[in-house]
């Protein structure tokens, strides 16, 4: 059964094309992740899919309603986790929950026991009743993931969910998002920038320029890389990587003063190379394919050098807040 | 009070449900919108500072020089205070719906299945109140001004204070939905608040103005918000002079025509939708 069907979806601001004419199906109870480089469409799409912002063009089904005909019932089915803090700081972190569980309708006495569980889930208990301002960035991170799903969606979206989170925190984050996906069948949308993250994913689609250019499970995904990175240096790259591509039948790029190929098991061949290579080598390294190699592969670009880490850097900076961890 | 309310699995075209939802709505914005001006010290402290201050500025400087028939000017600017006072804490109270949207709370409030309508009354309703809590302070210092006040009179004011809350705070959150920093805002509901303070018979009989005034006071509408207010607000104090000289001082004279004070109200209600109307538009396209 299908919880997000989307069908040529755009959106122009002005003359910048963020979101070109996307199209996916979301299956209930999938983790379905959304990545791609800054700028890339990831926030515009979630947007109009939440109903926040009206689609230039195309349609969506999210929970079976229609984004643009019936807003109303397509908010009645999804929580989200937007990608900047969206709580109130003058309210306490369990006032928040509460705030939320009245705005959704949630019976009085539900919504009490349910922010108290889900202040536990989230081990924020002992700091509910204080303000949000003192909260540090991580602490305001796991508050509004626990509101968003206060009042229980069937479709849940996470913009960038783990920015910000200790590893420990971004760990516990996954066991719930795959506890909610197996026992309460809740379809699970994010957006991520980071390779580990998105192999988590059941599937997960690799946006650019506002454009899915690849779709798949994260396996497909590596095997369509193929393999390893190995990347080899030299006195005179041109010579080597031609001499690698006729010896060994492999198609290599010169990239970064290194020439560098895919291969299956690297570390096995490394020792083969050495042996047939009649060049002389300077180094020889071995990686695992990173969200980066995903990028050159199937864009033929890098990935917007410097975006993550400065945008990232300043995020952190403004989320780190007051008081102590907890 | 316990509220069956929305479930999942109830659909929008349930008419009772989705009306109690409403108001449910309505009720828990605006509880947040009390809650977070008391945790606003200097919002709340400045309830307090405003009427010392215009007591000093109004009552001793302007009182001693400007010279009415019946009563003195100390009498006449209570009112008018009280007027003052409601204007600038609803006006302002719009600040809240620039300030949610640029900490990303508007956006938590607009996915949510809630009425963009139950949001802007909610907040309107809001700033009423906190222009009402400022009112009521004011009137502690009713005798310091000489004024007779009974508390029929009160009563009468406080209602008065938060339909006329209504329609200003109407004019704020219209102004503050459109509209994405602060600044902006404040810059903007100044040069709103003052001219239209001077122009609606605040600081002087309207009848008195010049005749070139005349025209922006007649189509100003919180001219007709301070009128009543300050009928009532005068209410004993105007029992003992003529009625002419009465009418000299509350009467406003405009389009050919001397509005009594239901018309006066009625401006008011009309304007109060049309605002409500703005608002609810503002709302409904903020994101
Ligand atoms: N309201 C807007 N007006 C104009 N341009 C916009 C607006 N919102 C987004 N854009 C542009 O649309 C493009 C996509 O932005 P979007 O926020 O969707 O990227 P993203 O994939 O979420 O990136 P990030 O990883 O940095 O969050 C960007 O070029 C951005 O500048
Ligand atoms: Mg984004």
């Amino acid at each position: 059964m299908k919880n997000i069907e989307v069908n040529a979806l755009s959106k122009n601001f002005k003359d910048l094309t963020a979101v070109d004419k996307v199209s996916f199906d979301v299956n209930k109870s999938e983790i379905f992740g959304f990545l791609g480089p800054n700028g890339a469409g990831k926030t515009t799409t979630i947007s109009m899919l939440c109903t926040l912002l009206k689609p230039s063009t195309g349609t969506a089904l999210v929970g079976g309603y229609d984004i643009i005909s019936d807003p109303g019932n397509v908010r009645r089915e999804i929580g989200i986790v937007f990608q900047d803090t969206t709580l109130d700081e003058r309210l306490t972190a369990r006032e928040n929950l509460t705030f939320h569980g009245e705005l959704y309708g949630m019976p009085r006495a539900e919504i009490g026991e349910r922010a108290d569980a889900l202040l536990a889930r989230v081990g924020l208990t002992a700091r509910a009743g204080d303000p949000v301002a003192v909260f540090s960035g991580g602490m305001r991170r796991r508050l509004e993931l626990a509101r968003g799903l206060m009042h229980k969606p069937a479709v849940l979206f996470l913009d960038e969910p783990t920015i910000g989170l200790d590893p420990q925190s971004r760990r516990n984050l996954w066991d719930y998002a795959r506890s909610l996906r197996d026992s309460e069948g809740v379809t699970i949308f994010l957006s991520t920038h980071y390779m580990d993250e998105a192999e988590a994913c059941d599937r997960i689609a690799v946006i650019d320029y506002g454009e899915i250019i690849a779709l798949d499970t994260p396996a497909a995904h590596k095997s369509a890389l193929g393999g390893d990175v190995v990347s080899v240096t030299g006195p005179d790259l041109e010579v080597l990587s031609s001499e690698i591509a006729q010896t060994f039948d492999i198609d290599p790029r010169i990239e970064n003063e290194k020439v560098e190929f895919n291969i299956q098991q690297g570390a096995n061949f490394i020792p083969t190379l050495l042996d047939k290579l009649e060049q002389s080598v300077d180094s020889v390294s071995l990686r695992n394919p990173t969200l980066d190699d995903v990028f050159v592969s199937l864009t033929g670009h890098q990935i917007r050098d410097g975006d993550i880490s400065t945008t990232e850097k300043m995020r952190n900076v403004q989320r780190t807040g007051f008081g102590r961890r907890h | 009070m316990d509220i069956p309310l929305l479930g999942k699995n109830a659909r929008v075209s349930d008419k009772k449900i989705a009306g109690l939802h409403f108001l449910n709505v309505v009720r828990v914005v605006w509880l947040r919108e009390i809650l977070i001006y008391f945790r606003d010290r200097p919002r709340v402290i400045s309830a307090f500072m405003m009427p010392i201050v215009m007591l000093i500025l109004f009552g001793e400087g302007l009182g001693g020089i400007i010279e009415l028939p019946g009563i003195s000017y100390r009498q006449f600017i209570f009112p008018g205070m009280v007027a003052m006072i409601v204007l600038m804490n609803s006006i302002f109270a719009g600040v809240t719906i620039v300030t949610d949207r640029q900490f990303g709370f508007l956006r938590e409030m607009l996915v949510a299945p809630v009425s963009r309508t139950a949001i802007a009354v909610a907040k309107i309703f809001g700033g009423a109140t906190i222009a009402l809590i400022n009112g009521v302070v004011l009137f502690a210092f009713a005798p310091l001004m000489g004024i007779d006040i009974s508390f029929l009179i009160v009563v009468k004011l406080m209602g008065l204070i938060l339909l006329v809350g209504f329609m200003l705070t109407g004019i704020g959150v219209s102004i503050g939905s459109r509209l994405r920093t602060p600044e902006s805002f404040q810059m903007l509901s100044q040069a709103i608040i003052f001219p239209a303070m001077f122009l609606s018979g605040v600081f002087f009989p309207v009848n008195n103005t010049a005749k070139w005034l005349d025209f922006f006071v007649q189509f100003n509408p919180i001219t007709y918000a301070v009128a009543p207010i300050r009928e009532i607000g005068l209410g004993n104090e105007l029992e003992k002079v003529s009625p002419e000289v009465a009418a000299s001082l509350i009467n406003i004279q405009a389009f050919g025509h001397t509005f009594t004070i239901l018309e006066e109200l009625g401006v008011v209600v009309g304007f109060s939708l049309l605002m409500l109307w703005f608002a609810v538009r503002g709302v409904r396209n903020a994101s």
